[in-house]
């Protein structure tokens, strides 16, 4: 049983070296791969120096396109189980090992690390989200509880693991705009069993959110089209069915 | 008011004199030659032409048929042969700036999948010189090869 953890990266040069020594620290067993998605810092040397295998794309193709990247690689180097984290530290390795126990357990196909304890319940140490990203969690938990009639909390968490089925899903169909929501999406329809486990984030050790309060209200607008549209893409019983014509792009050349 | 009416209904809008109907003309030949011009030399692909020669045919048909342009009206049943022209022009463009909307997503794919096919062949490339220190390359074509998807 092969496993690959995967960092998506983009300029994280402060961060990845700590993360991806956590990662080893607590799951030494596992090969490390990290998605360098363009960045114009030292992030893919770093991640080198620190033991990794970088997978570096020639320019930015934002956090979807990284993430495919991942899910690609774990499905050809035929690993069986993989789980990805971010680079900027605010994920604990502890939390991805307990995420993957899931999916070596097979009690899920894919398993979401959420930031949110129940509610009402959060301590004083606890991951802080701001206001602006608290409106747009709770409108797309509402919205994506109503699209898959399953209850999220976390919709945008990218601490996910995940098994073949999975991998042989995103690296075909995989939204490089909005990654998180709609991978979502796709998998409860495609009838993949997903898991959220509750887990424990901590404040960014580097960079800085791309969220500005006009971003949120476009990131908002565009994740709510994301998810009407994905209500009517087919529907298939079986996971990896029929990919889309632009999943399917690459292949067909 | 009514009477307005009538009387702009009875009135062709549209007068072509001899000489604009000529500049017209003129025009539309030199477009497709340019058109042409573009495909000898590379920079416009036959597949992308098709919709550029359809265009300027039409302008040459309106050209040289000046009463072609009121009987599209009249079957579109708009009294202003001025707006039929304009709605059939705007929904052209519409469609067209659609249509490459529709090339440019097919072919951000494309990129995409272009620039993560070259990133795996890197870290594989990496894996199997074992410069990661870590675990030397245990893996190689064999298992890339034997999984279906790739």
């Amino acid at each position: 049983m092969r496993t690959l953890v995967f960092i998506p990266a983009w300029n994280e040069a402060d961060s990845v070296a700590t993360v991806i020594a956590g990662v080893r620290e607590h799951l030494p067993e596992v090969d490390l791969l990290v998605v360098d998605d363009g960045s114009s810092d030292e992030t893919a040397a770093r991640a080198a120096e620190a033991g990794a295998t970088v997978a570096a794309l020639p320019f930015n193709q934002g956090l979807g396109a990284a993430l495919q990247t991942g899910y690609l690689y774990a499905l050809r180097e035929g690993y069986d189980f993989c789980a990805h984290l971010d680079a900027d530290g605010q994920h604990p390795p502890a939390e991805v090992a307990r995420l993957l126990e899931e999916v070596r357990a097979d009690r899920a196909d894919l398993v979401i690390g959420s930031r949110y304890r129940e509610p009402g319940e959060a301590k004083s140490d606890d991951y802080r989200p701001t206001l602006s990203r608290r409106i747009g969690t709770s409108v797309f938990r509402f919205f994506l509880t109503l699209a898959t009639r399953q209850r999220f909390t976390d919709t945008t968490s990218g601490m996910r693991a995940a098994n073949r089925r999975v991998m042989r899903l995103f690296s075909e169909n995989y939204s490089p705009d909005f990654a998180e929501i709609e991978s979502l999406q796709l998998a409860v329809r495609q009838g993949l069993r997903v898991e959220e486990v509750p887990v424990r984030m901590l404040e960014r050790v580097g960079g800085s959110s791309f969220l500005t309060p006009v971003h949120s209200a476009f990131f908002i607008f565009k994740g709510l089209v994301v998810l009407l549209v994905g209500q009517f893409r087919p529907r298939n019983g079986e996971a990896g069915g029929e990919p889309g014509p632009l999943g399917k792009a690459g292949v067909e050349q | 008011m009514t009477g307005l009416l009538a009387a702009v209904s009875e009135e062709p809008t549209v007068h072509l004199t001899s000489q604009t109907r000529i500049l017209a003309a003129i025009i539309a030949v030199a477009f497709m030659l340019m058109i042409l011009e573009l495909i000898r030399r590379d920079r416009l692909q036959e597949r992308f032409s098709v919709v550029w020669f359809i265009a300027g045919l039409g302008m040459l048909a309106g050209a040289i048929f000046p009463g072609l342009l009121a009987g599209v009206a009249d079957v579109m049943g708009v009294r202003d042969t001025n707006v039929a022209l304009f709605s059939i022009i705007l929904l052209l463009l519409l469609g067209l700036a659609l249509n490459f909307s529709v090339i440019m997503s097919r072919q951000a794919a494309q990129i995409t999948r272009l620039a993560q096919e070259r990133a795996l062949e890197k870290a594989r490339e990496q894996t199997r010189s074992g410069e990661n220190g870590g675990e030397p390359s245990v893996r190689g074509a064999a298992t890339a090869k034997d999984d279906p998807d790739g």
